[in-house]
C-alpha cells in the first residue's frame, strides 16, 4: 500500500459520497417533513434503470437515440430523478393520504421496486436484468490545485464526475432552503409538530408531499448517477443496500445537511476499503470475505454508537390525522 | 335516554372477533379485486385478454398433481420466512434481517450435516434442523440486543447484517465447508460435500403420486406445524399477549409492567429460529448440499407474504401458497402469451400494495365503528359525535 492507493481510495469514497449524499438528502427532506422513508433503496433502484434508459434515449447514438451528447446525459439523469419522484408518490399516497405505517409502506416500495425495475428493463432494453454496457456519460473533470498534490494523493481529485461537484455544492442551497426560507421552516415544523403547523393555517399534507417527492427525485438521481456515471450500464442489484447506508448516514448526521456530508464521506470511505485498501496493515490479514464485511460493520457500529446522541424529527413516522385535507 | 332504549331493542351485536374477521375478509376481497383489475389493464396494454392470461396461469399451475406438489414445495420456505417476519412484526419490530438469518442458518445446518454424521438416523436430521434454528437465532440476537441496549433501529442493523451474511456464506464455502471429495477429473462448482442421506428431509410427494422432481418434502407439514405453533404462541401464551401489547402501544405495555426489552429479544430469537429453517427446503430437500448459486431473496419475499397474510399464521400459509401459484404461473406466461414473465412480479407488487392500503383503511373504519358503538352503549353518543365531525377534515 502506498499514498497512491490512499488517493485512489479517496476517489472511490468521493463516488460513494455522491450516491450516499444525494440519497441521504432525499431522506432528509422526507423525514424533516414527518414521513419516514425507508424506501430510499427502492427509489434508487428505479433511478438506476430509468436513468440508464433516459441516457440511452437522449444521448445514445443516432438511429435509436437522439445523440444529444452531454446535454442528453443530463436529461437522462433528470429522467431518472423524475421517475424516482413518480415512484415516491406511491409512498406519499400510502402514508399521507391513506396513513399506512411509514415503515410498512417503505418496505413495500423496496419490494415492488425490484419487480418494477425488471419490468421496466424488459420494456426499455428487452432484457430483464441489465442494459448494454458502455453507455454515454459526462466528461470527467480534474479539480484545479488539489489534483496537483504530489505523491499520488492528487489522484483523489482527478477524473471525477461533474455530478460529484453538484452534490458537494448542493449543501449550500439545501441548507439555505431548509433554515433560511419560509418554506423550510414550514417543512421542518410539519415534521416536528404538525398540529401546531395546522393551527397556524399552514396545510401539512402538501408540505409532506413535497418532502416525499423531493426524496424520490434525489434518490432517483442518485440511482441514475450510479448506473450511468459510475457503472456505465444498469444491472439488477447494483444498489447493494446503499439506500439503507444512506439512511444510516442520515441518522448519524442528526438530520442536518451539513453534517450529512461528513457521514456520507465516512460511509463512502468504508465502501472503498475492500476495493482499494485490502492490502493495508491489519486488513490484509483478514480473509477477503471478511474485508467485504467492513462497510456493513462500520455502519452498524456507527449507528449503535451514535443513535442515543441524535434526535429524529419529533413527528416523523406518526400519521397526522388531519393530513388529507389540512 | 335514547341510548338506553336503543340497546335493549337492538339485536345482539356480533362478537368483535367475528366483526374483525368479516372486516378483514372484505378488505382482502377488495384488495384482490383492485389488484386483478390493475393487472388486467397491463395485460390489455400488451394486446392480450386478461381472461386468457389469468386462465393460462391457473391452468398451468393446477395441470396435474406434480404441479400442485411443486407449488407446495415453493410455498414451504415462504411460510417459514413469513412466519419469521410476522413474529417480530406482532411486537412492533421490523425484522428485515430474515434474509441474513436464513443464510447463516444454511451455513450452521450444513456444518451439522457434514460433521455430526455420527448421529444415528433421524437424530442426525433433527440435529441439522436444530443447528439451522440455532444459526438463525444467534444471528437474529445481534440486532435484537443492539436494539434493546443502544436503540439502534432494527431496520438499519438487520439490513447491514444481511450484507454481512452473504460474505459469511462465501467464507464458509471457500474455507471451512468447501468440498473435499470432488469426483476426480471433473470441474465442480463451489459447494460443500454432498450430505449423508440421514441428514436429508425425506420425500413426501411420492405418497400422493407427486413426481420426485417437485421436491415436496416433509418440510411442508413441518411448516404447517410451525404456523400452528406461532398461532398458539400468540393467542394462548403470555409472551404472545405481551408482544401484542407492545405492538399496539409500547407506552401502555410498559405501564402494564411488561419488560419491553426482554420480550423484544425473545421475539427476535423466535423469528431467527424460524428464519433458520427457510433454507432447509433447498439444502436438505432439493440439493443435498450447500451450493454457491443458492436461491437468495427468500427472506424478502417472506415480508411480502407476511403482509399478504396480514401477519396471521393461518393467513400466511394461504398467502404463501397463493404466492407460489403466481410464481409457478410465470412459466405459463412465457409459453402461452405475449405478456413478459415479469408481469407476475408486478402483479405481486400491486397485490401487496392494495392489501396494505385497503387493510389500513378497513382497520380505521372498523375502529371508528367500534368506538361509536361503545360510545352509544355507555350513553355517550353526544361525545362520540365531535370525534366524527373532526374527521370531516379528511
Amino acid at each position: 500500500m502506498d499514498l497512491g492507493d490512499i488517493g485512489a481510495a479517496v476517489r472511490i469514497a468521493f463516488t460513494y459520497f455522491t450516491i450516499l449524499y444525494l440519497t441521504g438528502l432525499g431522506g432528509l427532506f422526507s423525514e424533516r417533513s414527518g414521513i419516514v422513508n425507508i424506501g430510499l433503496e427502492g427509489l434508487m433502484v428505479v433511478g438506476t434503470v430509468t436513468g440508464a434508459a433516459g441516457v440511452a434515449v437522449f444521448a445514445g447514438p443516432a438511429p435509436e437515440g437522439m445523440g444529444l451528447g452531454a446535454g442528453g446525459v443530463v436529461l437522462g439523469l433528470l429522467f431518472g430523478a423524475l421517475c424516482g419522484a413518480l415512484f415516491a408518490s406511491v409512498h406519499a399516497v400510502a402514508t399521507i393520504n391513506f396513513r399506512v405505517d411509514h415503515i410498512v409502506s417503505g418496505v413495500v416500495i423496496n419490494l415492488v421496486a425490484i419487480g418494477l425495475a425488471r419490468f421496466l428493463s424488459y420494456i426499455f432494453f428487452e432484457q430483464a436484468t441489465q442494459s448494454d454496457p458502455g453507455g454515454p456519460h459526462l466528461g470527467r473533470v480534474d479539480i484545479p490545485l488539489l489534483s496537483d498534490i504530489p505523491g499520488g494523493l492528487g489522484n483523489a481529485f482527478r477524473n471525477l464526475s461533474p455530478v460529484f461537484l453538484f452534490a458537494v455544492f448542493l449543501v449550500v442551497p439545501v441548507t439555505f432552503a431548509l433554515y433560511r426560507t419560509r418554506w423550510g421552516l414550514r417543512l421542518r415544523s410539519a415534521g416536528e409538530n404538525p398540529e401546531a403547523t395546522r393551527s397556524l393555517g399552514v396545510a401539512v399534507a402538501p408540505l409532506r408531499w413535497q418532502g416525499v417527492l423531493l426524496s424520490g427525485a434525489l434518490a432517483g438521481l442518485s440511482g441514475a448517477f450510479l448506473s450511468v456515471e459510475v457503472v456505465g450500464n444498469w444491472r439488477e442489484g447494483q444498489t447493494l443496500g446503499l439506500g439503507f447506508i444512506a439512511l444510516a448516514a442520515l441518522i448519524l448526521s442528526n438530520w442536518d445537511p451539513r453534517r450529512l456530508m461528513f457521514a456520507a464521506f465516512l460511509f463512502g470511505f468504508a465502501q472503498a476499503i475492500p476495493l482499494r485498501l485490502d492490502d493495508a496493515p491489519i486488513i490484509s490479514a483478514l480473509p477477503p470475505q471478511f474485508i467485504n464485511m467492513i462497510p456493513y460493520v462500520v455502519t452498524i457500529v456507527a449507528i449503535a454508537g451514535f443513535v442515543a446522541k441524535v434526535r429524529p424529527p419529533a413527528a416523523a413516522g406518526r400519521a397526522y390525522e388531519g393530513a388529507g385535507g389540512g | 335516554m335514547a341510548a338506553g332504549t336503543a340497546s335493549i331493542g337492538a339485536p345482539r351485536p356480533r362478537p368483535p372477533w367475528l366483526e374483525s374477521a368479516i372486516g378483514q375478509g372484505l378488505a382482502l376481497i377488495a384488495a384482490f379485486a383492485i389488484a386483478i383489475a390493475v393487472g388486467s389493464l397491463i395485460v390489455v396494454l400488451y394486446g392480450e385478454s386478461p381472461l386468457t392470461v389469468y386462465g393460462a396461469m391457473l391452468r398451468f399451475a393446477f395441470k396435474d398433481v406434480t404441479s400442485v406438489g411443486t407449488i407446495l414445495s415453493i410455498a414451504t420456505p415462504l411460510i417459514f420466512a413469513a412466519l419469521a417476519v410476522s413474529v417480530c412484526f406482532k411486537g412492533g419490530l421490523f425484522n428485515i434481517g430474515v434474509e441474513g438469518q436464513f443464510l447463516v442458518g444454511m451455513v450452521t445446518a450444513s456444518w451439522a450435516a457434514l460433521y455430526l454424521d455420527f448421529l444415528p438416523g433421524l437424530l442426525h436430521l433433527i440435529a441439522v434442523l436444530l443447528f439451522a434454528c440455532l444459526g438463525g437465532m444467534i444471528y437474529a440476537a445481534v440486532p435484537g440486543i443492539l436494539k434493546v441496549k443502544t436503540g439502534a433501529h432494527e431496520v438499519v442493523t438487520t439490513i447491514m447484517m444481511n450484507g454481512i451474511a452473504v460474505s459469511v456464506v462465501a467464507y464458509a464455502l471457500n474455507g471451512p465447508l468447501k468440498f473435499t471429495k470432488a469426483p476426480p477429473g471433473q470441474n465442480v462448482d463451489l459447494r460443500t460435500d454432498i450430505f449423508e442421506p440421514s441428514a436429508l428431509v425425506p420425500d413426501l410427494g411420492h405418497l400422493f403420486g407427486v413426481e420426485p422432481s417437485a421436491h415436496l418434502s416433509w418440510l411442508f407439514p413441518i411448516a404447517i406445524v410451525a404456523a400452528v405453533v406461532v398461532w398458539v404462541l400468540f393467542r394462548r401464551m403470555r409472551l404472545g399477549y405481551e408482544a401484542r401489547a407492545i405492538g399496539s402501544s409500547a407506552g401502555s405495555a410498559r405501564a402494564g409492567g411488561i419488560s419491553i426489552g426482554v420480550v423484544q429479544i425473545k421475539l427476535f430469537l423466535i423469528s431467527g429460529a424460524l428464519a433458520g429453517l427457510i433454507g432447509m427446503q433447498q439444502v436438505l430437500g432439493e440439493r443435498g448440499a450447500l451450493v454457491q448459486n443458492y436461491e437468495a431473496q427468500l427472506g424478502f419475499t417472506g415480508i411480502a407474504v407476511a403482509f399478504l397474510g396480514q401477519n396471521n399464521p393461518i393467513g400466511i400459509v394461504f398467502a404463501a401458497i397463493l404466492w407460489a401459484v403466481l410464481s409457478r404461473g410465470e412459466t405459463a406466461l412465457q409459453i402461452d402469451t405475449d405478456v413478459p414473465r415479469e408481469f407476475v412480479i408486478i402483479l405481486q407488487g400491486i397485490l401487496i400494495f392494495c392489501v396494505v392500503v385497503v387493510y389500513q383503511v378497513a382497520r380505521r373504519r372498523l375502529a371508528r365503528l367500534q368506538l361509536q358503538r361503545a360510545g352509544a352503549e355507555v350513553g355517550l353518543r353526544d361525545t362520540a359525535a365531535p370525534e366524527d365531525e373532526g374527521r370531516k377534515d379528511d
